[in-house]
């Protein structure tokens, strides 16, 4: 163990709420959200990785590839949905979609 | 030396992360990411992770983030370099918030365990890695290439051009 | 005896029973002859009573009320005087029901009208007639509510439902009264039963027999409408005339009289009362004849010489002659019976006109309804040698007999009434009848010419929506029917002297004997025959001044300008019009006081601080409720703001427990 586990978690609690901050403030535009919760998925990879080195278990590892492929799959749908609202509304920003208000 | 080196990679990621999420311009936000993703994973290689590290390189900086390069240049988004990022009115309420967690978490995290170095653990080799991964979650495996599949068939239908 | 007694009280309930079910689906004449059928038997089975009464008796139907100690069967009580007043009430009525035929003979709600006519026969019989108190207090309670009904007949106009609301207001007064002094009774003896309540006058004490007496005069003045309860009665004219005539006049407010006569000997032992009564009675008779000389509304001079008359009787019973007492009370239903239905007759020839200014020589057209009029008149007035002049007199001259300076003064203030009561009578009679009638119907047909010196909305009651031909200054043809019943009226008015001669005269009179057997009405001292015959002297000369004034004042050549006069307005005429402003200080003192105090609890307590109150809750929660709503944009930013938030407490707690 080359770091003591308390500096990569402190190390990837500060990326996944930068990851937070940008997502909360970049309501104007639906792909910088998306770029942000990237941000904080890897963070929480980071995180079972470092778990994973400290006890020698190969869970995390494992957690960290199901994070990774359940990313790319979060991805791949999330974009495909920007295209079909921008097609839609021409725009991205979240503030325009409010049909859900109850 | 190691123990530097992650520092330095750390610090290249923070940067990164930092750079990626306050830039206007799409394109160079996720020019940025890519940067603080391939530290992140060299940080899992020196974690003896190379499993992990590879496909971080493979997988996040080079499908996923090309796929948003495509997204990014098909949608047509007028100028982006003209584009604003948020205002300091939008800042102020998601740092307030995000401030008091990251604090609130420091303190947990420090006051758990205090900064003494963890001993070191056996590495564990790719085939140990893969054993377990079939052995004991073969399950969520099925569950993940399900749910790739679904996202496939989902984002097909979404980009269907009526 | 029994059956007599049950066929007198079933037989009005059955008929009004009908008219109310049947009656509007049969024919009028079935719903008219069956009214008038029931009445006719009732007198009928009085008559036969009567034939056969050989002492009181009571006879007792079944029970009724019956709780633990407390018992009110249907018992009915007939001693001489519940017979005598009986006859006169099926008689008079029956009268006034045949009246009415002709009366209401246009009226499309004939059904309700008998219905409620004969159902006030039944109750005012069960009034007479009860044995106990809580019958009473049922009959007492039926009256006034047909009384409320009949006044408020055509209650299409706001006036009228409004008098037919302030009479039963007005009464429920005296009511209230009546029923805790029943209550206290009770209490006090444990029976309700008259007879053995009026045997406790000696054991109950005496502080205690006195309140008893105010409440039962408090009841008494409600129902006879004396002061201060009289302002219901002049507005009660806006009933139908026979109802005016049957109901204001004849019977029910005469039922506070019978009150006080029948419980006479329980109240009558507190020398308190007995004065309290007199000077009720002495005071309102003056009071309704001084109003009575300035009323310009045919009907409203009636209402007010009822008051006044029903004075006297008050008076009567308070000087203890009580026989004095039941004898003008039913030489007055005859006479006072007999004027309101004239006026009746006189109104109706008129298209429902009521303002005597407008009337006039009335004499040579309806000469059928002038004499008995006449008679009328001339029993109230006192003329000598009427009924009403004999009956008045054995009242003076019990008040002579009491002696000392209250009675002496009330002898005086009855005296002077006398006088009054003469000028009032023979001024409406001269007016109305004699001279020539000035400005003829105005255009338009029942608009009343009104004087400018009255202000009270109430004072010439509006004609009632009667589907009138509007024929100008032409006379109506009368039915017979209204005609004819006045003339049996009209000789048993005049003649009604007979039941009760005084005895300087020879003999004992009738009444006098009949009901000398009673408790309490032998008592009261007899004045020497002396000074009867000079007070009777004097009365008639009194009476036979007013007539002398009247016939100056308002015949031949000063007529119009005494009419001019009055209708200018004399000096203080208004205040004598709006009967002493009875209405004005009523008002001043309790309603708008209480109107203030309601308005106050509905603006104050209701509205504000009730409904406030809930309303403001009910904004707060409402409001409560709208922060939370407001997160519900439907933006994805404020739902991630949520997230952020939730994991900030989550932390936050991890930080709480963590740190020691």
């Amino acid at each position: 163990m080359i770091v003591p586990l308390e500096h990569i978690l402190l190390l990837d609690g500060l990326l996944f709420f930068l990851g937070m901050g940008g997502l909360l403030a970049w309501r104007a535009n639906l792909i910088m959200m998306l770029v942000c919760i990237e941000v904080m998925l890897n963070a929480v990879m980071l995180a079972f990785v470092g778990g994973s080195a400290r006890w020698g278990s190969a869970d995390g590892q494992l957690f960290a590839i199901f994070i990774m492929a359940l990313t790319s799959a979060e991805v791949s749908l999330a974009l495909a949905m920007v295209v079909y609202l921008h097609r839609r509304r021409k725009t991205v920003d979240t503030d325009q979609f409010s049909e859900m208000k109850g | 030396m190691e123990q530097t080196l992650f520092y330095i990679l750390a610090g290249v990621a923070v940067i990164g992360t930092i750079l990626a999420i306050t830039e206007k311009h799409p394109v160079h936000a996720i020019l940025y990411l890519v940067t603080s993703l391939f530290s992140i994973a060299v940080i899992f290689y020196l974690l003896m992770a190379p499993l992990v590290a590879a496909f971080e390189v493979i997988l996040y900086a080079g499908a996923i983030m090309v796929l948003f390069l495509f997204v990014i240049m098909m949608l047509d988004l007028g100028h982006p370099e003209k584009g604003v990022s948020p205002h300091w009115r939008e800042w102020l309420p998601a740092l307030a918030l995000v401030g008091v967690s990251a604090a609130c978490l420091a303190i947990v995290i420090v006051a758990r365990h205090g900064s003494t170095a963890s001993p070191a653990a056996a590495s564990l080799p790719i085939r140990e890695v893969a054993r377990h991964l079939f052995q004991d979650h073969g399950l969520a495996v099925e569950l993940i290439s399900l749910q790739l599949l679904f996202a496939l068939v989902g984002a097909l239908y979404l980009g269907r051009q009526k | 005896m029994k059956l007599y007694l049950a066929f007198i009280l079933l037989l009005p309930l059955m008929g009004g029973i009908f008219n109310a079910l049947l009656g509007r689906t049969l024919p009028r004449r079935v719903g008219e002859v069956v009214a008038c059928g029931v009445i006719w038997s009732a007198f009928a089975c009085a008559v036969l009573a009567f034939a056969g009464f050989n002492g009181p008796v009571r006879v007792e139907f079944g029970s009724w009320l019956a709780a633990f100690e407390f018992q009110a069967p249907i018992a009915l009580y007939l001693d001489q005087l519940s017979l005598s007043l009986t006859l006169m009430i099926t008689f008079v009525c029956g009268l006034i029901h045949l009246y009415s035929v002709g009366y209401m003979q246009d009226d499309p709600a004939h059904a309700r009208y008998f219905a409620l006519l004969n159902i006030f026969v039944f109750a005012m019989l069960v009034l007479v007639l009860a044995e106990n108190l809580p019958l009473l207090y049922l009959g007492w309670e039926g009256v006034g509510f047909c009384s409320y009904a009949l006044i408020g007949f055509w209650y299409t106009e706001e006036q009228n439902a409004t008098a037919g609301r302030k009479a039963f207001i007005t009464t429920r007064i005296g009511d209230t009264a009546f029923g805790i002094a029943i209550v206290w009774m009770y209490q006090l003896s444990g029976s309700v039963s008259i007879t053995h309540l009026n045997t406790m006058g000696t054991l109950i004490p005496a502080a205690v027999v006195t309140t008893l007496g105010l409440l039962l005069l408090a009841g008494a003045s409600g129902k006879s409408a004396q002061l201060p309860l009289s302002v219901w009665l002049p507005d009660a004219m806006a009933g139908p005339t026979p109802v005016s005539a049957q109901i204001h006049a004849a019977t029910m407010v005469t039922a506070g009289v019978y009150l006080l006569a029948r419980m006479f000997p329980l109240i009558g032992g507190s020398g308190t009362v007995r004065a309290a009564i007199a000077l009720t009675g002495g005071i309102t008779a003056f009071y309704a004849a001084t109003c009575a000389c300035c009323q310009r509304d045919l009907k409203r001079i009636l209402a007010y010489s009822t008051i006044s008359q029903i004075g006297y009787m008050v008076l009567g019973v308070g000087a203890g002659a009580l026989t004095g007492a039941a004898f003008h009370l039913l030489t007055h239903a005859f006479f006072k019976a007999l004027l309101f239905l004239g006026a009746g007759c006189a109104i109706t020839a008129l298209h429902h006109r009521q303002d005597i200014f407008r009337m006039g020589g009335l004499r040579a057209k309806l000469p059928a309804v002038y004499w008995p009029f006449l008679a009328g008149a001339l029993c109230l007035a006192g003329f000598p040698l009427t009924g009403g002049f004999f009956s008045k007199d054995a009242i003076l001259a019990g008040v002579a007999a009491q002696g000392g300076p209250l009675y002496g003064g009330l002898l005086l203030l009855g005296l002077i009434t006398a006088f009054l009561t003469s000028f009032y009578t023979f001024r409406m009679v001269f007016v109305v009848f004699h001279g020539e009638q000035k400005n003829p119907l105005p255009p338009g047909g029942g608009g009343l010419g009104r004087g400018g010196s009255d202000n009270s909305a109430a004072n010439i009651l509006h004609p009632p929506p009667h589907p009138l031909p509007s024929r100008e200054g032409e006379h109506l043809e009368l039915p017979k029917i209204m005609t004819l019943a006045l003339v049996p009226l009209a000789l048993l008015g005049l003649c009604g002297g007979m039941l009760n001669l005084p005895s300087y005269l020879g003999h004992q009179g009738i009444l006098d004997g009949f009901l000398g057997s009673i408790p309490g009405f032998g008592g009261g001292e007899k004045a020497s025959q002396g000074g009867e015959i000079v007070l009777q002297i004097v009365a008639a000369i009194l009476s036979l001044t007013g007539l002398g004034l009247a016939w100056f004042r308002y015949t031949g050549s000063r007529r119009a300008e005494a009419l001019a006069r009055e209708e200018a307005g004399l000096p203080g005429a208004g205040f004598l019009l709006n009967g002493w402003r009875l209405d004005n200080l009523y008002g001043a003192l309790i309603i708008n006081p209480f109107k203030y105090v309601a308005r106050f609890f509905w603006k104050q307590g209701d509205e504000a601080g009730i409904d406030g109150a809930l309303d403001g809750l009910a904004r707060f929660i409402a409001r409560l409720g709208g922060l939370p709503a407001g997160w519900c944009t439907g933006r994805v930013a404020t739902s991630l703001f949520g997230l952020a938030g939730g994991v900030c407490v989550v932390l936050a707690y991890l930080v709480w427990v963590t740190l020691p």
